[in-house]
């Protein structure tokens, strides 16, 4: 096990340098000067413009920006945005936020997706299915900006059940609104995939042994079907805390909340790469170590598995 | 099934098939299974109801993707902008939108970017997806390794933002591309950073499957690797990767939307339901006039709810473990 | 300056928000020391600034605002845009050109030093500084010993142009004479800096030291920034409340939704969301007057067709007569924005109504096409029209679609929208005369008067001539405008280059986006200024 995990660790590696390079090159081919939209519309000097080139490794060859990042990355220096503050404080202050936000939406998504569809699946074809049927197509088929317009309208603006926005105040009922909006698509995902394990295991050999030897049907679903119906939805589940993070894009936006996506998004539109670059890179950090726990927790769900 | 399935256990008497007279038959056992099971798989697709309503709701789709004029005469670019946000009238069943465009028309022209969108994106992620995760999962070791790290390279970096990167990166090397252009951009920046969640969904599925007694049964009878990867492992792992491709179909039209509403993903010369939906949306906060989001929204969502019913009851008929 | 939009963060931000504020105006309240009794503080958005708080690092709304309150200029703008001396006691020239500053006395910063004439020089020369790569550096360009691009030669150490004379005299000389050098002073670029600011700019600029209205008193990144009125400040813009603070909001949306439950007391802008229910909207006070930002789309004339010759000419006024100006402020912008009347807006002090040759902008779609065919005798038009503008969800989208689906309906030709996803990008291909097509173009005076809307615009190699337009009559009308000493000859020449441009059409000017915004209940005193900003120091609740 502990091998294992050491192997893992070792393998992040080659994804997290994979990444950035992948991400350095997109955000190389960008079209745009950020030097020359710093300045909006005004000219800028030659000089000028030299010294913000240097000051920025913008005058350097793409690979030696890439190592100059990486460099500074090893020891939490991200570099300067053009905004004169470190990049790695512009993260400290908007990661804790994004991960309140994302962590809340997972919880939402985890319990009542996996709750929905247990009972969806157990009960196929019944009300209960159908209605959730509808429910996750709605939640797929309109756009997550219309759907979090309308929730914010709603239960905002009209009921005032929670604050329209968020700002500053990131508190657990403030965030409860924006979870939601953010989780409602992998609601979805989590739903239809654990119905599809659960009807699948429902005719599996070993719960239809279980029950012949009598095991109560509540025992029978619980232990072997939910247990069972797990694997994909967890291999999911994990996959998607990153996503959760990175997707909040738009619902950060909609409800104003200084976050991570926000914060990348924008830096995308000025072209401010050292930005862009490290913002990714912490997401693929996230991801990675994530994507880890998944698969231990594979080994802890699934006997067949192990690992060496 | 092959037919050895049925008999547990009966894999410890058997000598490797090299070396018996079984390697011929072994042969054709394991290609004649999947075989049936397609043939079988379409018995009970037949009888499910379901199957012929999408079905025929998506042939409706692909004809009004193909032949978007049969049910319109008025040019979905053709602005009336003094009747603008004004309701339904005569000519005009789903009334105007912001800029004075008939939204039933734009509804019908619409539907061509968006379900090319979504349909390649699908198909070109589930093709990628399947192969990669299916080797991943079958051959583990190395191979596990080096392919889970090239999909976690892929896959780390968040889609909207990496299809944002990747867009305007397009916008650079390919600039000028028109109206297929203009959609592929999408659909490859999509697909570019989709395909690793198929590979993940497949990898998992497989490594269910591999576990399951008569892969055992067809590899000790001396089936190739691939021969057995091919005829085995990856139609009985399609089900959760079919049911993965159809949500994702719903959600990669929904992401083309959402590109739009950042403003990087069609351009406004591409009439498209993501394009008018994003337009839309500065209605949903007035509430008024949502007849210029509710057209848009709705084609998409019968689009996508037609996929998805397909693709239950294609996985229901494939699934014997699940069959009724 | 001109509308930016590199500021813009999510979808539904419009143009004008991005805006460098200069300061705010109204100096009617008389002197007094500032603050009333108890906690007034107003809430009103902002954005984060992009910036160090230096005056001169700062070229976008979001510090803009901030700056303007913190510091005080040689001269301050009334909200109407007249311009009243502040720190100066005088600012005077013989010549238009060499122009001697006398300061008041009694001037501090807050942290207690003297404003004196090398707390203006000191600045400028930093701002100047090509090492310091300040962003508004480009104001110094009239001075002498500057570049285009206003900063000073490398190796120089400060603009030869600038002269202290004593503790408070100080005197500028300027490249070419320029009779309303004065109104220009009350911009950011020109404010004055204590010593401390010298030591380290970079903690400075988090906590900055000024002689404004208001001082510092905290600024949580991402969240707000907390000013307080500077009881020590005996300017123009007597703080009637107790402290401003700005809360920085990404989405307007969310801004908008908390002026409606009263959160949020001053929002200088709408979403497009709300923009046709705002002004009637009863959770809310509305405003949505005349305003100073201009919309063109600029037409280069390295554009095949669109030549410095007769079928440029015929074609750039049969695309002005073809586009509905009118229709498309009231059903696109929903009257928040006014068609164009002239290459300025109506705002200015020395604003005309009746200048000849506007009937240009007036909608004609069968001279249009009249023209347009004449011009197709002269050579044929086969090719798409395209305009071209930044997509960065800044509000632009839906103006050039309209704006090119009446061109294609009204001249019978190919045109499409060009959107360019950001800024950078767009700006780039503009600033390297590579866009190839007509595009975007606007322009928010950097103070107060026509002149500067059509000499940074057009005039021959001037810093904002992106279109490269060059007229030697043009050029010298401006030369009139700048030397002359009587108001009525300088408004004739101002008016008699306004009529070249309408001839010439380097851009078609389109509308002026109204200032507008909203306001909680019970807020008082919110007056929109020559800048489209709120008078932040009027508002009370």
């Amino acid at each position: 096990m502990w091998r294992y995990i050491a192997r893992r660790l070792l393998q992040t590696i080659p994804v997290v340098l994979g990444s950035t390079l992948l991400i350095y090159a997109m955000v190389f081919l960008q079209p745009g000067d950020p030097i020359v939209a710093l300045f909006g519309e005004k000219p800028v000097s030659e000089a000028t413009r030299a010294q913000l080139m240097a000051q920025y490794n913008l005058d350097q060859p793409f690979i030696v920006q890439w190592l100059l990042f990486l460099k500074g990355a090893l020891v939490g220096d991200f570099g300067i945005a053009y905004s004169g503050q470190p990049v790695s404080e512009l993260i400290a202050r908007a990661l804790p936020v994004t991960f309140q936000l994302a962590v809340m939406a997972l919880i939402f998504e985890a319990v009542l997706g996996v709750v929905a569809g247990f009972y969806a699946g157990l009960r196929r074809g019944k009300i209960f299915d159908s209605t959730m049927l509808v429910v996750s197509l709605i939640v797929i088929a309109v756009p997550i900006f219309v759907l979090g317009f309308m929730m914010q309208l709603v239960f905002g603006i009209q009921l005032q059940w929670v604050p329209a926005t968020v700002g500053s105040n990131t508190s657990f009922t403030n965030m409860i609104l924006p979870a939601l909006v953010l989780g409602l698509v992998s609601f979805a995902y989590v739903l239809r995939l654990t119905r599809t394990s659960v009807i699948e295991n429902l005719t599996a050999d070993h719960v239809r042994t279980a029950r012949a030897h009598g095991v109560p049907d509540g025992m029978v679903n619980r232990r072997h079907v939910l247990r069972n119906s797990m694997i994909p939805v967890v291999t999911f589940l994990g996959a998607d805390l990153g996503a959760l993070m990175a997707g909040a894009v738009v619902t950060e936006g909609i409800f104003n909340i200084n976050g991570i996506g926000n914060l990348a998004y924008q830096a995308i539109l000025r072209g401010e790469n050292p930005t862009v670059v490290s913002v990714v890179t912490v997401m693929v950090i996230i991801y990675v170590v994530t994507s880890l726990l998944v698969d231990l927790l594979y080994a802890v769900l699934d006997p067949r598995i192990r690992y060496a | 099934m092959p037919e050895t399935t049925s008999l547990p256990g009966q894999t410890h008497f058997v000598a490797p098939s090299s070396e018996t007279p079984l390697q011929a038959t072994g042969m054709v056992d394991t290609s004649a299974p999947p075989e049936g099971q397609w043939k079988e798989a379409w018995k009970v697709l037949r009888r499910n109801w379901l199957f012929w309503v999408s079905a025929i709701l998506l042939l409706f789709i692909l004809v009004v993707v193909c032949f978007p004029g049969l049910f319109t005469g008025v040019d979905p670019r053709q602005s009336m902008l003094s009747k603008s946000l004004q309701g339904p009238q005569s000519g005009h069943p789903f009334g105007f939108d912001k800029q004075g465009y008939d939204v039933y028309s734009r509804v019908v022209y619409g539907a061509r970017a968006s379900v090319v969108v979504g349909l390649l994106t699908t198909v070109i992620v589930t093709v990628i997806g399947l192969f990669t995760g299916a080797v991943a999962g079958f051959f583990g070791r190395w191979v596990d390794a080096l392919v889970s790290r090239i999909a976690d390279i892929f896959f780390a970096i968040p889609l909207l933002l990496a299809a944002i990167v990747g867009l305007s990166a397009l916008n650079n090397v390919w600039p000028d591309r028109g109206y297929w252009g203009g959609v592929l951009a999408v659909v490859f920046a999509l697909a570019a950073f989709g395909w690793p969640q198929v590979t993940r969904i497949a990898r998992g599925a497989v490594l269910e499957i591999r576990g399951l007694e008569f892969v055992d049964a067809s590899r000790a009878i001396g089936a190739s690797k691939w021969r057995n990867l091919f005829s085995h492992i990856i139609p009985n792992s399609l089900a959760p990767v079919i049911v993965t491709a159809t949500v994702s179909l719903g959600v990669y039209i929904v992401a083309e939307a959402t590109l739009s509403f950042l403003g990087i993903g069609l351009p406004p010369s591409i009439v498209s339901w993501g394009n008018d939906i994003a337009a839309a949306q500065s209605q949903v906060r007035s509430g008024d006039n949502l007849h210029v989001l509710f057209a848009p929204a709705g084609a998409l969502a019968v689009t996508v709810l037609s996929f998805m019913l397909l693709g239950d009851a294609v996985r229901d008929a494939l699934d014997p473990k699940a069959r009724k | 300056m001109r509308t930016r939009r590199i500021m813009t963060i999510t979808a539904g931000v419009s143009a004008a928000a991005l805006l460098l504020s200069g300061c705010g105006g109204g100096g009617d309240d008389g002197g007094g020391s500032g603050g009333g009794d108890g906690d007034m503080i107003i809430n009103a958005r902002g954005l984060e600034p992009q910036n160090p708080l230096i005056p001169t690092s700062t070229n976008e709304v979001g510090g803009g605002r901030i700056v303007d309150l913190l510091y005080a200029g040689l001269v301050s703008y009334t909200s109407e845009g007249e311009t009243e001396m502040e720190v100066a006691d005088s600012i005077e020239s013989e010549d238009n050109k060499t122009w001697t500053v006398k300061l008041k006395d009694g001037w501090t910063f807050s942290d207690g030093s003297a404003v004196t004439a090398n707390s203006f020089v000191d600045a400028w020369n930093y701002g100047a500084d090509p090492e310091n790569a300040q962003l508004g550096a480009y104001f110094f360009y009239p001075i002498e010993g500057t570049t285009d691009d206003g900063t000073f030669e490398e190796g120089a150490d400060g603009i030869s142009g600038l002269n202290v004379e004593d503790d408070s005299t100080f005197t500028v000389t300027l490249k070419d004479p320029a009779s309303d050098f004065p109104d220009r002073l009350g911009y950011s670029s020109y404010f004055p800096l204590p010593e401390a600011a010298f030591d380290d700019p970079e903690a400075f600029g988090e906590a900055p030291i000024g002689n404004g209205p208001y001082t510092l008193d905290g600024w949580d990144h991402d969240t707000e920034a907390r000013l307080l009125a500077n009881d020590d400040y005996d300017g123009n813009r007597d703080p009637q409340n107790d402290g401003v603070t700005f809360k920085f909001y990404t989405d307007p949306d969310a801004a908008y939704t908390d002026v409606q439950s009263g959160v949020l007391d001053v929002l200088d802008e709408v979403p497009t969301s709300a923009i046709s229910t705002f002004t009637t909207d009863d959770q809310l006070q509305a405003f949505n007057d005349p305003g100073p930002i201009s919309t063109n789309v600029t037409i280069p004339d390295s554009l095949e067709h669109f030549g410095d010759d007769e079928e440029g000419k015929l074609r750039r006024q049969a695309i002005s007569h073809a586009i509905d100006r009118g229709e498309i402020t009231s059903q696109i912008f929903d009257d928040t924005y006014s068609p164009a009347t002239d290459f300025s807006s109506p705002v200015m002090p020395d604003y005309s109504d009746d200048i000849e040759g506007s009937d240009v902008l007036d909608f004609d779609p069968e001279k249009a096409r009249d023209l347009w065919n004449q011009a197709n005798q002269i050579s044929d038009f086969d090719g798409t029209f395209e305009v071209s503008f930044n997509a960065d969800g800044s509000g632009n989208a839906e103006w050039v679609e309209a704006v090119t689906n009446q061109l294609r309906e009204n001249l019978q030709i190919s045109a499409e929208p060009k959107p360019f996803a950001t800024f950078g990008e767009y700006r780039e291909l503009i600033t390297n005369r590579s866009i190839g097509t007509a595009f975007r173009s606007g322009w928010q005076p950097d103070y107060p008067s026509v002149y500067n809307y059509l000499a940074a615009v057009f005039g021959t190699g001037a810093g904002s001539n992106d279109g490269d337009y060059s007229n030697p009559d043009f050029d010298a009308a401006l030369v009139r405008a700048a030397s002359s000493q009587d108001e009525d000859e300088r408004k004739d020449a101002l008016n008699e280059a306004q009529t070249i441009l309408f001839e010439d059409l380097p851009a078609i000017p389109l509308w002026d986006r109204n200032s507008y915004g909203v306001a909680a209940q019970g807020i008082e005193g919110v007056e929109m200024n020559w800048q489209a900003q709120p008078t932040y120091h009027t508002i009370t609740k």
